[in-house]
């Protein structure tokens, strides 16, 4: 439709901007790198080019402009008349043309420029021209400024009209200033107006939509109107007189009986007719409000016989679309805002008239008889006159009946848990409806786990005969085992044996060791031959207890052995305190023997040898020999007098210079000192 | 509620214990603890690693085939609740389990016997072997039976009165 467009108007951009816009495209979308090297047909085209790209651009955007806005005499008379109200016809008119002209201008200094540009020579011409092209149509722009300003105004007011449809159903609410018409459109609608002691609260025209019927209807409240001559009207009131001229709507012409608004009876019925030239061909009701200050049957008989006048207008007017001239009530309503009364049914009345009016005219017109030819509701012709009711069978009936009764009977668990005390506090028993052999398993709980096991696993109906038969078997399985295990016991070793066995790894294990160690040590230590016995542990003594625990009797071989020992000097001397002279040597003297074994046996560690005495083995030839090695041993230990000299402990600078403490350069830090 | 077994090493998982992991193609792998998990994780094969008891199956550790695991078996029919049953099956249980515990420690005894028989056999051989170590011929041509000599202990008077000898 055609309102909605005013609000589609693309922004007009004022003088400066519009400059700015065009020409920084021109500069991104045209390539901008030209050197005076170039040829001269591509200096021109470049430059030619940039020309062109600006009045087209320059001749889109006005173009749109003017297709945009809203050609006056092409818009329904109604917006028509209220733009030509507001802003003024010609100078509207006068705007567009100026953006046209400049258009042209536009145009026409861009086909010059080009012209000349054919036949320039150089680029600095070139490049001159253009630059003049350029400016002769940003001039153009900048002195229709104005303009541009002008309809950007236009344009933000035309989007902010109120969106009203001439085409449909609409009630159009008239009268003087502060009848109470902005209330009465408060009360039907959900429009908010302004409602306000003084008069002129109302300034433009406000929609609102109602509903009656299942139909939309539109309510057009208008500012008040005041009793004055044609060509004295404000905008303001000329909103109004447009409205009512243009819009084919029922019109409610509201009346103040109480006079609150500051004017009389005489001054609105004087409006009345002066305007009613207006409400040709359109339902119109005249309402007395503001009933709760000033009730109808209580004015006085001047101002009554102006209501009847006025009344017999509007009656004529209902007479007049050819209707019947029955409803005296339709025209003529009482009503008060304030207390809603009467509100409801004026509007009902005045939707009602409205309804009537434009269904008898589509009727009349030629369109409709097209639409009446294609309805036809068929209805079956009777045979007969017998009656046919619908037919039920009885046992569905009762079905339905009982399933209503049982409905009603049985008790929802809902219900129950409402009565027990509510959600939190009862639970409903989800077991008691279960089916068991014996109802008093119903609150029995099973065990779900025994013992790592699920019992649900094991649970089987003939679970006790298989167990069993398991049992039976067992049972012979068991007798088996033991039969088995006998025969096993036969082969063990005795303790005595074990114990031998024990002492057998003991032992074993301990030679491995011992030989271990010598493997290892063997390679890198030179050891002792084993004859030297150094650790003195090749005694008789051990001999025997060793031999005794292999079972042998150690007693020879204590003796052989401690025979074949050589005396020493000591035992011999202390013979010779016993003043026996005789040979010691002699073994075959028992006392001897006895006294030399005597002394053998008690070879302790607490006994030493005389200092020169030769061990065989050791590898010096006499007594005196060793005397002599050991004397020099002695001297070699001798420590030195060092008197005060320098010794291995004293410090020693080796060199008193060092390179690396007297030269070189430091990372970081200064040299000052080293 | 259910007990389930372990993917992993088959022992049981419960409630509130392990890690379930739901493959793509909707298969669920239950594990006992995050060692499981973590081998599993690793892609080893449960019947190579030693402590599970699926390489112990396999393997013939422990005992495979019984009459006893067909009481242990999930059923999905359900059955309808009875009181006696549900005491009955409870008692089977225990008794059940006493047998198949008896059944495998016999399993694994048996395994062990031949072991032990050849252990016994070593023994008597490195007995008879090694008897030289703790007995000389002499005392073996003596007594010959295999075990330590007795040591016979020379206690003579005037030795007593002398300083005793020290041990080594």
């Amino acid at each position: 439709m055609v309102q909605y467009n005013f609000k589609k108007i693309t922004v007009v951009p004022n003088g400066k901007d519009f400059i700015d816009i065009i020409l920084s495209r021109t500069q991104r979308q045209t390539p901008t790198v030209v050197h005076k090297g170039y040829a001269i047909s591509r200096l021109r085209q470049f430059y030619m080019r940039k020309v062109k790209y600006t009045q087209q651009n320059f001749h889109e955007k006005l173009s749109t402009i003017i297709d945009e806005f809203p050609r006056l005499d092409d818009i329904h008379p109604f917006y028509g008349d209220l733009l030509h109200v507001l802003y003024n016809k010609d100078h509207y008119k006068l705007a567009l043309g100026q953006i046209n002209t400049a258009r042209n201008l536009i145009s026409k200094v861009a086909k010059d420029y080009v012209k000349l540009l054919k036949y320039g020579d150089s680029l600095y011409r070139c490049k001159s021209l253009k630059v003049a092209a350029l400016g002769r149509m940003c001039t153009v722009i900048k002195r229709i400024g104005p303009t541009l300003a002008y309809l950007e105004q236009i344009r933000q007011h035309m989007a902010r009209l109120p969106s009203i449809d001439p085409n449909t159903r609409t009630m159009l609410i008239c009268g003087y200033p502060n009848v109470g018409k902005s209330s009465f459109m408060n009360k039907i609608t959900r429009a908010d107006v302004d409602v306000q002691p003084y008069a002129f609260t109302t300034k433009s025209l406000f929609v609102g939509h109602t509903d009656y019927k299942y139909l939309r209807y539109q309510v057009i409240d208008t500012p008040g109107i005041l009793d004055r001559p044609f060509e004295d009207r404000n905008i303001i009131e000329m909103c109004s007189i447009t409205a009512l001229a243009h819009l084919r709507a029922a019109v409610l012409f509201f009346l103040d009986i109480s006079g609150s608004c500051g004017y009389s009876i005489a001054q609105q019925a004087a409006l009345f007719h002066s305007i009613k030239s207006l409400f040709m061909n359109k339902p119109l009701i005249i309402v007395c409000n503001k009933t709760d200050l000033q009730p109808l049957d209580g004015i006085f008989e001047e101002d009554r016989k102006l209501v009847m006048e006025m009344k017999a207008e509007a009656m004529k007017t209902v007479i007049g679309q050819g209707g019947e001239p029955t409803n005296e009530e339709g025209v003529l309503l009482t009503m008060s805002t304030l207390t809603e009364d009467g509100v409801i049914a004026v509007k009902n009345a005045a939707c009602e008239r409205l309804l009537n009016q434009r269904v008898e005219l589509k009727m009349k017109s030629k369109k409709i008889n097209d639409c009446l030819n294609r309805f036809h509701v068929a209805l079956p012709k009777p045979r007969d006159q017998k009656e046919r009711p619908a037919c039920i069978p009885q046992a569905v009936l009762e079905a339905k009946a009982k399933q209503a009764a049982e409905k009603e009977k049985r008790k929802t668990e809902k219900e129950l848990e409402d009565e027990y005390g509510g959600a939190g506090v009862y639970s409903a028993s989800l077991r008691k409806n279960y089916i068991l052999a014996n109802d008093e398993w119903k609150e029995d709980t099973m065990p779900e786990i025994l013992d790592g096991h699920n019992v649900y696993d094991f649970i089987d109906p003939d679970i006790l005969l298989r167990l069993e038969e398991l049992e039976r078997e067992e049972g012979l399985r068991q007798a088996e085992e033991e039969g088995d295990d006998f025969e096993m016991d036969g082969q063990e070793l005795s303790l005595e044996e074990q114990e031998a066995l024990a002492e057998i790894r003991k032992k074993k294990s301990l030679l491995i060791q011992q030989h271990r160690m010598k493997k290892s040590t063997a390679e890198s230590r030179p050891v002792v031959p084993r004859k030297f016995n150094t650790d003195r542990k090749f005694t008789t003594g051990r001999m025997g207890r060793q031999l005794s625990s292999l079972g042998l009797d150690p007693s020879l071989a204590i003796n052989r052995a401690r025979s074949k020992s050589r005396g020493r000097k000591r035992e011999r001397s202390v013979d010779k305190r016993e003043g026996d002279g005789g040979d010691a040597m002699d073994i075959d003297d028992n006392q001897a023997s006895k006294k030399l074994r005597l002394r053998s046996t008690s070879r302790s560690r607490s006994q030493s040898r005389p200092p020169g005495e030769v061990i065989p083995g050791e590898g010096l030839k006499d007594s005196a020999q060793k005397i002599k090695a050991i004397k020099l041993a002695k001297k070699s230990v001798l420590k030195r007098n060092k008197n005060a000299r320098r010794g291995e402990a004293d410090r020693v600078i080796p060199t008193l210079k060092p390179k690396h403490l007297f030269s070189g350069k430091r990372s970081i830090g200064k040299t000052q000192r080293r | 509620m259910r007990l389930e077994k372990c993917w992993f090493c088959s022992s049981t998982v419960y409630p509130g214990h392990g890690i379930q992991f739901v493959r793509n193609d909707a298969k669920i792998f239950r594990f006992c603890k995050s060692k499981c998990h973590k081998n599993f994780k690793m892609k080893r094969n449960p019947r190579k690693v030693k402590w599970t008891k699926a390489y112990r199956r396999l393997h013939g550790k422990d005992m495979t085939q019984d009459s006893t695991f067909e009481f242990e078996r999930k059923r999905n029919r359900p059955e309808r609740y009875d009181r006696n049953l549900a005491e009955n099956t409870l008692k089977a249980i225990k008794k059940i389990d006493k047998i198949i515990s008896d059944r495998a420690s016999d399993h694994i005894k048996n395994r062990l016997k031949t072991g032990k028989v050849q252990r016994q056999k070593e023994a008597r051989k490195q007995l008879e072997l090694g008897i030289h170590l703790v007995k000389a011929p002499l005392a073996l041509a003596q007594d010959s039976s295999l075990c330590l000599p007795k040591i016979k202990v020379n206690v003579s008077q005037a030795q007593t009165e002398e300083n005793q000898p020290m041990e080594d």
